[in-house]
């Protein structure tokens, strides 16, 4: 297997977390007793947005650990934190969930079936990515399906999820929908034992944070390309003639001359309206999903999707990962996360954000602006990539140490109770706080 | 505990019908299969005399109806290239009226449908529709036309197969108002009201669910259209209202007695860009149906309505039976292997 890198991101801290899971969270042992610790200004892999920028801010006075005191007649500690979550539809021991990798190398074959089946075991809510079924196939006529496939990762998940837990979201973009992979998962029978117990949804796939207004793409050899050439726009970026062809490129990725390109799919409010109602119209056991880039409009796209009958919406900020994608795109295009949760305000439905999570104070940040729970992505992937068996696992212990000291910090005994006034500097001094209030907006308005 | 990760989960309650020498050999389905074929005359019978010409139905091609709630195409290797089975015939009966203006098949349809269908009764995998379109046709004259084709199969049925229906113990009495009364029209927004009065959750963006049908259909003695669904419920060559935006000019006829929906159709969205955001607004991808947009922006398809009326449920209704497989002579359900 090769392994993967995201420079984007502080690899080493999560792969450290993979491997040891939730001693991770702490300075090194060793150090104890020898070091004095205090502000350094900066740690690994922080500051690097405007999120990381802000920070938590416990109260003085603790309301809501006074009430927590007296439900418990004890002082209440950390450990107190309840994180189990409802996102989307669907109940997650923690609010996370992982969000999609489709049919880019970094997560097919090796990674996928592994992905899945930790995910299944944390009871963490995943989806599947876009474009599989065209370029991996779905699997089902296949003596052993290929590992790379929709059937595959379904599969492998089904068989660890713990019951009441989880649920597997399935993305389908334009190219997908020639394969009609929602009809397919649909109907499919490895796929009737989320269907029947309520953990199956669809996501309709409008946009990606790492590459506004664009479709996913991927690099492809020239055998590939012919494959797909139906169903794909391709361009020969790497082809004969050009600079990196001549060099030989790297590795395996020599041979990948074309470009493949899915259609970023046309969008107004009444196509996004009606493509909600429609997939509600067809597939009336599924729960229904939307993935935002982070675009000006944020809000008001997030706001058609509620009121059209989303069960969650997730904007993936411009800090969110990917497979490929230009240069131009990576640090030029699209809004900061920060930005697109205070766009949303006091959101009307479920909002889940993305976008370079990886640790607790970036994610309680999240859920303080709005967020009902946050999406792992390139973390879930390295920390898989670092342990097939428990990476993920390990890594999820550690986030959720975290989020429970962070919370526990606040005066605040879940998730739903973090809210803007937890932060520094204080975003928006007219927004409402607490999700519990925004929640009552949200069963007034849809 | 891990869910079941059988392969077969879902199916565990199937019902799985007669083996055919059982089924082809029993006095229902031989006196279903005499009721069915009065019924296939008599509606060609009908359709003949209004000077529909019959033509033979299309079975594969490179798109199909995408039109039909949560159901899989079928799949075929085309010398390399993926086509379908039809789901339903709807563009080559758009396009077949570049030939005659009054058209009719009685075609053959498949669609994968979800298991959540083998509850309902109505639902098979391989079925056959009286697949009916005129040109320059408005939905009210469609819906004319409709009720003719129904009345001209059932009057042949009761005229020449009385002692069919007696010993199917079903009362010829049950179409009295059919033949002698109009079918009532009622909007889907009404139909919802009704559910709502009713206590019945219905969501009015959607389709009327197979429960809220079963409801609204047991008030009702003689077929009724709903009319007017919304535009989050239907395919995207079902024509929009130009006068209540959200709403189609399209219906459903629903059998009474409880037996359901018979048959769906429409006015067609004439306007070639209406068609393209249509198809946006249903999750299509244009470039997918190349040959309909290139038939319809360079051959002129004319604007009309039609409908396809399931022959397998008007044969159902009429002979009585408690469910659909029954008037099927080989039947295919949700997920069962069957011949």
């Amino acid at each position: 297997m090769t392994r993967l890198s995201a420079p984007g991101l502080p690899e080493e801290a999560i792969r450290k977390r993979a491997r040891t899971g939730r001693e991770a969270a702490f300075p090194p042992r060793a150090s104890y007793g020898r070091r004095l610790f205090g502000a350094t200004g900066q740690t690994a892999g922080q500051r690097h947005d405007a999120l990381d920028a802000l920070r938590l801010v416990p109260p003085v006075f603790m309301p809501q650990r006074l009430e927590k005191l007296v439900e418990l007649g004890r002082e209440p500690v950390y450990q107190d934190v309840a994180l189990d979550s409802a996102i989307g539809g669907f109940r997650s021991p923690l609010p996370v969930f992982i969000t999609a990798f489709g049919s880019t190398r970094a997560a097919s074959g090796d990674l996928g079936v592994p992905l899945s089946r930790q995910a299944a075991r944390l009871g963490l809510p995943m989806v599947i990515g876009e474009n599989i079924v065209p370029v991996n196939g779905y699997g089902r006529l296949a003596q052993t399906p290929d590992s790379a496939s929709l059937l595959a990762r379904i599969s492998a998940y089904v068989q660890e999820v713990p019951e009441g837990y989880g649920g597997v979201v399935v993305q389908q973009c334009t190219e997908d929908a020639d394969a009609e992979v929602w009809n397919l998962v649909y109907s499919d029978p490895a796929a009737q034992p989320l269907v029947e117990s309520g953990r199956l949804a669809f996501e309709l796939k409008v946009g990606q944070g790492a590459k506004p207004g664009l479709g996913g793409m991927t690099l492809v050899d020239r055998s590939t390309a012919e494959q797909l050439r139906d169903h794909y726009e391709l361009d020969a970026v790497f082809g004969p003639g050009t600079a990196e062809a001549a060099t030989g490129g790297d590795g395996e990725g020599a041979s990948l001359s074309y470009l493949r390109s899915s259609s970023p799919g046309t969008f107004t409010e009444e196509i996004l309206r009606q493509q909600v109602r429609l997939l509600r119209n067809n597939y009336p056991q599924a729960r229904i999903w939307v993935k935002l880039h982070p675009g000006r409009d944020v809000a008001q796209a997030a706001t058609v999707a509620w009121r059209a009958g989303a069960d969650a919406v997730t904007v993936d900020g411009a800090e969110g990962g990917t497979g490929w994608a230009p240069l131009a795109f990576l640090d030029g295009v699209g809004l900061p996360l920060v930005e697109c949760l205070h766009r949303i305000g006091s959101p009307a439905g479920d909002l889940l954000a993305s976008g370079r999570m990886w640790e607790g104070s970036r994610a309680v940040k999240a859920i303080a602006l709005g967020a009902t729970a946050v999406g792992l992505g390139r973390a879930a992937l390295l920390a898989v990539d670092e342990d097939t068996e428990s990476g993920l696992e390990r890594f999820v212990a550690c986030l959720a140490l975290e989020l429970r000291l962070l919370i526990g910090a606040l005066g605040k005994y879940s998730p739903r109770a973090v809210g803007r006034e937890d932060i520094w500097p204080t975003p928006d001094p007219t927004a409402r706080t607490g999700h519990d209030e925004q929640r009552s907006l949200h069963d007034e308005s849809v | 505990m891990p869910l079941n990760p059988s392969p077969t989960a879902g199916q565990e309650q199937a019902f799985v019908p007669p083996q055919p020498h059982e089924h082809l050999t029993s006095a229902t389905t031989r006196n279903m299969l005499l009721i069915q074929s009065a019924l296939l005359q008599g509606a060609r019978e009908y359709l003949c005399d209004e000077g529909f010409v019959e033509l033979l139905p299309p079975v594969v091609g490179p798109v199909t109806d995408p039109g039909c709630r949560g159901a899989k195409q079928v799949d075929i290797d085309y010398y390399g290239r993926r086509y379908k089975l039809m789901t339903s015939v709807i563009f080559y009966k758009q396009a077949a009226l570049l030939a005659h203006p009054k058209i009719f098949y009685i075609a053959p349809c498949v669609r994968l449908e979800p298991f959540t269908t083998s509850s309902t009764l109505r639902h098979l995998t391989e079925f056959h529709q009286i697949d009916v379109e005129a040109a320059d046709t408005s939905r009210e004259e469609m819906l004319e036309i409709c009720q003719g084709v129904v009345r001209g199969a059932l009057q042949r049925v009761i005229k020449q197969l009385p002692y069919v229906l007696d010993e199917l113990g079903r009362d010829p009495g049950a179409f009295t108002d059919l033949l002698q009364q109009s079918f009532p029209s009622i909007r889907h927004m009404d139909v919802v009201e009704t559910l709502h009065k009713l206590g019945h959750e219905q969501n009015p963006d959607g389709e009327i669910d197979w429960e809220g049908e079963a409801l609204i259909s047991r008030q009702h003695t003689r077929p009724f259209f709903i009319t007017d669904y919304p535009k989050g419920s239907r395919g995207f060559p079902d024509r929009e209202s130009r006068t209540l935006p959200g709403r189609l000019r399209n219906f459903d006829l629903v059998a009474p007695e409880g037996y359901g929906e018979l048959c769906s159709g429409s006015e067609r969205e004439g306007d070639y860009t209406r068609v393209i955001e249509r198809m946006r607004e249903t999750g299509e991808n244009p470039a997918k149906y190349e040959w309909y947009l290139k038939t319809f922006k360079e051959g002129g398809i004319p604007q009309s309505a039609g409908f396809g009326l399931g022959a397998q449920r008007l044969t159902r209704y009429a002979a009585g039976l408690h469910s659909v497989w029954q008037a099927s002579a080989f039947p295919k359900l949700p997920g069962v292997m069957a011949p």
